[in-house]
């Protein structure tokens, strides 16, 4: 049993002329093909004017993962980071990042994309935006 | 058998060892079709829309064909229909790409109507998007009036795809007919257990060496297309064990679903045990088990799975630490074993019985009658009877599932009020 820190983002794409993101770290004690343990959850939310890069997928990445307090690696899926091979994106990141690999993790970044894109859609509703 | 030559377009981007990983793995496929690979060629670059690799290294390939009397060109990447083409037109010859060479081998082997379904289904997924494309190159010289190609094009098209359907509704056909059977194997009392993993880890191996048997064997690749099963005793469980195809990178999802109704057999099994060659480097292990979770992802749902090492014959105890540290992250319940020496069976049964579905410990009081031992001998084929005790009663101490413990009860029950009945 390990830590990870699986990440996802929600709201890559132009809603109102605007990019309105919500990112779920989500810090798990996992084997190699389950969840075992839930240790702390946080999500910020974002918004930018134009497409976010690379580099500011990192950022947000990274202050999201900054307020959890437990360690482990930085795990995200390919298409969050545009494909980019891993030696690419680790040398980004300030600490430990590397793509999901083990059923445990698929299953970790899972929970993190249903807890951004609800959260997403409530802050939304809340903002009285169509999310589609 | 055919000369060949191997080329491979390496992405600016790819580890230098996945690249040469790649390449073998080619190697091993060109071999396994029968082929005899004369030369190989790489190159590292971003794609060329006409020819995939760049114009001069297709004209040196056209050179080198001549110099080493190849017969053809197998490529490593996807090709377009152009660029078969336009490959072809330049080096003279048939060229062809990793996935048609794995239909090849696939075509080859498949031996039942179900697999030669698959493998049709496959041939035509991948002839589909490129129909239109190689009517229109075929039929280039003749243009006869307006619009006179269009519907050359457009009624090929067609055929392939009303023939695609045709096949996936025959193939759903023998796919219930396989659902039916996995439904009445759990309701005897069998548990399945799929053998799984990468393409030449050893699965034929160890099915053979587990139910001691003769499934054909070879050092090739895709050896076994479609699943065997044999029944095996695992600590009184009774347990029907798969052999079934193995994984390969890259596989485009087409021929994932072409091979469904095969790869279902790992999927819906009540324990995977995935099987792995620990004498590979742990790169290339952590690599291909990255590609069996993959495949496993959002196909299994809490199946638990065993990772077998096998092969540990060619590896030293230090060794196999070692691979364990690498890549332990991403190997559930690892055993170690040797198919070929039948190293660690014991382990693994164990395993395999920790993992298979629980049943329960009952104890239930039969009378003394013909009745009574028609029932003892019924648990004794549907449970495993721990302890059994022959006084004025017969106690049975016996584990079963589920289904049998409520039908011992009733049994019991109704014994118990003075119903005597004959069990049917």
């Amino acid at each position: 049993m390990y830590n990870i820190i699986a990440v996802d983002i929600s709201g890559r794409h132009k809603i109102n002329n605007r990019y309105y993101m919500v990112c779920a770290a989500v810090s798990v004690s996992i084997t190699a093909e389950h969840i075992e343990k839930v240790n702390q959850i946080k999500i910020k939310s974002f918004w930018m004017d134009s497409a976010p890069e690379l580099t500011d997928i990192i950022q947000v990445i990274e202050d999201t993962a900054k307020e959890i307090e437990f360690g482990g690696t930085i795990i995200t899926e390919h298409g969050e980071m545009y494909n980019q091979p891993e030696r690419v994106v680790a040398s980004m990141f300030s600490r430990e990042f590397k793509y999901q690999e083990s059923l445990g993790d698929r299953s970790s970044i899972e929970l993190a994309h249903h807890i951004s894109l609800c959260t997403r859609n409530l802050l939304l509703s809340e903002l009285g935006i169509e999310s589609r | 058998m055919k000369r060949v030559i191997l080329v491979q377009r390496n992405e600016p981007t790819n580890d230098e060892s996945r690249n040469i990983r790649k390449l073998i793995e080619l190697h091993d496929l060109a071999r396994s079709a029968n082929y005899k690979v004369v030369g190989d060629v790489t190159q590292t670059r971003r794609p060329d829309r006409k020819y995939q690799i760049g114009r001069g290294k297709v004209e040196e390939l056209a050179l080198m064909m001549k110099e080493l009397g190849a017969d053809g060109i197998i490529f490593s990447n996807q090709l377009s229909t152009t660029q078969i083409y336009n490959i072809s037109e330049t080096c003279k010859c048939e060229v062809i790409d990793k996935f048609q060479l794995i239909l090849e081998i696939f075509a080859k082997r498949a031996t039942t109507k179900r697999a030669k379904l698959q493998v049709e289904l496959a041939k035509l997924q991948y002839e589909l998007p490129k129909a239109k494309a190689i009517m229109s190159l075929l039929k280039k010289e003749e243009r006869p009036g307006f619009m006179g190609l269009g519907s050359y094009e457009d009624s090929y098209e067609q055929d392939i795809r009303s023939r695609i359907k045709r096949i996936q509704k025959e193939l759903a056909s023998v796919q219930k007919d396989n659902e039916s059977l996995r439904i009445k194997r759990h309701e005897y009392g069998y548990s399945i257990v799929s053998l799984a993993g990468y393409t030449s880890a050893g699965k034929s191996t160890l099915f053979n060496a587990l139910v001691d048997e003769d499934v054909h064997v070879d050092d090739m690749l895709f050896t076994t297309l479609l699943p065997i099963t044999r029944a095996l005793n695992i600590c009184g469980r009774r347990v029907l064990l798969t052999d079934t195809v193995g994984f390969i990178e890259d596989l485009p999802h087409w021929m994932i679903d072409a091979f469904r109704s095969t790869l279902n057999e790992i999927f819906l099994a009540d324990v995977i045990l995935l099987v792995v060659d620990a004498s590979e480097s742990p790169g290339i292990m952590r690599q291909k088990l990255v590609t069996s979770h993959d495949t496993f992802w959002e196909q299994i749902k809490g199946v638990p799975i065993i990772t077998v090492l096998n092969k540990i014959d060619r590896i030293t105890e230090n060794e196999l630490k070692e691979r364990l540290e690498n890549v332990g992250y991403l190997t559930p319940n690892p055993v170690a074993v040797s198919a070929k020496n039948s190293l660690g069976f014991d382990e693994l049964k164990m395993e395999i019985y920790r993992q298979l579905p629980k049943w329960k410990r009952e104890t239930v009081s039969l009378p003394m009658s013909e009745y009574g031992m028609s029932i003892v001998s019924w648990l004794f084929n549907e449970s495993i009877v721990h302890n059994i005790n022959y006084k004025d009663r017969i106690i049975v101490d016996f584990e079963a599932r589920d289904e049998i413990i409520l039908k011992a009860r009733i049994i019991e029950k109704k014994d118990k009020h003075g119903h005597n009945h004959m069990f049917t």
